[in-house]
């Protein structure tokens, strides 16, 4: 088995609160943090540190605003964390189709 | 087996990449309203002895005008409650799928008002419940819970109401003003009202207002 797939698995993606902020902002051009928090049931903590690496990572942009007087923030993915996702899942998918029986 | 996790992997992107196109508002207050109102409106049409022609038309129409402005309100300030943007990109979705079936019934009403349609004015009933169901139903596939199951009981009642002048069946123009405001009321009025109550018991009411 070609082992390359494995090692080429972005680590700061492959985490599974990482993963599962990344599945949600490919669907959608941008989510509150509201949104994201409700549709993952996870602690507002465990969303910011999240955040944190994955903006450092520059693979998502925070926004800061304020609508109707409110503070909102929203978290859209960058170009290089859409890339970076498209091929996260194509090596999931060679990896399947390496060890999948023929 | 080594893929395994991979494929439970794609699943799961799968699975949130979904969720995450869905529309998550509360939908039990919208459709207890609606309902409400659906049910009101065949009341003071009957009561007010509202006939099955052109008045028959303009009167649902602003009754529906009445329930899409209850409607937007109430979602708008589940987004406010939230902090959230009200027009969110499901939001879009939705109204997206909803707009071409709503428009035409839009359409289809304005020209049976100016033009007039005389005592068939009620034709449009069926048509007017066919091209809602069709809108539900094509906004249920940005929405959850059964959304989809919805429309099609609206086009099943819009098909019943087609039945009678499939089979020539007579109906006076006293009776007709009945069945016509009873299937409003009962396709915008009971309909909604039961679909509301189902959510209200089976949907997470944290966006409720």
């Amino acid at each position: 088995m070609n082992p390359e797939p494995f090692l080429q698995i972005d680590r700061v993606i492959h985490e599974k609160g990482r993963l599962a902020i990344m599945s949600l902002l490919a669907a959608s051009p941008q989510l509150s943090f509201t949104e994201m928090r409700d549709t993952l049931n996870m602690t507002d903590g465990n969303i910011t540190a999240h955040v944190r690496t994955l903006h450092e990572a520059g693979y998502v942009a925070v926004t800061k605003a304020f609508h109707d007087s409110r503070p909102v923030t929203t978290y859209a993915l960058t170009a290089a964390g859409r890339k970076a996702f498209t091929t996260y899942i194509d090596l999931l998918e060679q990896i399947v189709r390496q060890t999948r029986p023929q | 087996m080594e893929s395994d996790w991979a494929a439970e992997h794609l699943q799961v992107i799968r699975t949130l990449m979904e969720r995450s196109a869905i529309y998550r508002r509360a939908l039990a207050p919208i459709m207890m309203v609606t309902g409400s109102l659906g049910v009101l409106g065949a009341a003071v049409g009957l009561l007010a002895g509202i006939g099955a022609g052109r008045d028959f038309v303009v009167f649902w129409m602003a009754v529906c005008l009445g329930a899409v402005l209850v409607a937007f309100v109430l979602a708008r300030r589940q987004a406010l409650k939230d902090r959230e943007p009200f027009w969110s990109p499901p939001t879009r979705r939705v109204t997206q799928a909803l707009l071409p079936p709503l428009f035409a019934g839009l359409v289809l009403g304005l020209w049976a008002a100016l033009v007039g349609w005389g005592e068939v004015g009620v034709v449009v009933l069926p048509i007017w419940i066919m091209l809602y169901g069709c809108a539900i139903h094509a906004a249920g596939f940005f929405m959850p819970r059964g959304m989809k199951l919805f429309g099609w009981a609206m086009i099943v009642v819009a098909t019943a109401l087609l039945l009678p002048a499939l089979f020539r069946i007579e109906v006076g123009a006293a009776a007709l003003r009945y069945v016509a405001h009873g299937a409003m009321g009962f396709a915008f009025g009971v309909l909604h009202l039961l679909y509301g109550v189902y959510l209200y018991f089976t949907e997470n009411r944290k966006n409720a207002p």
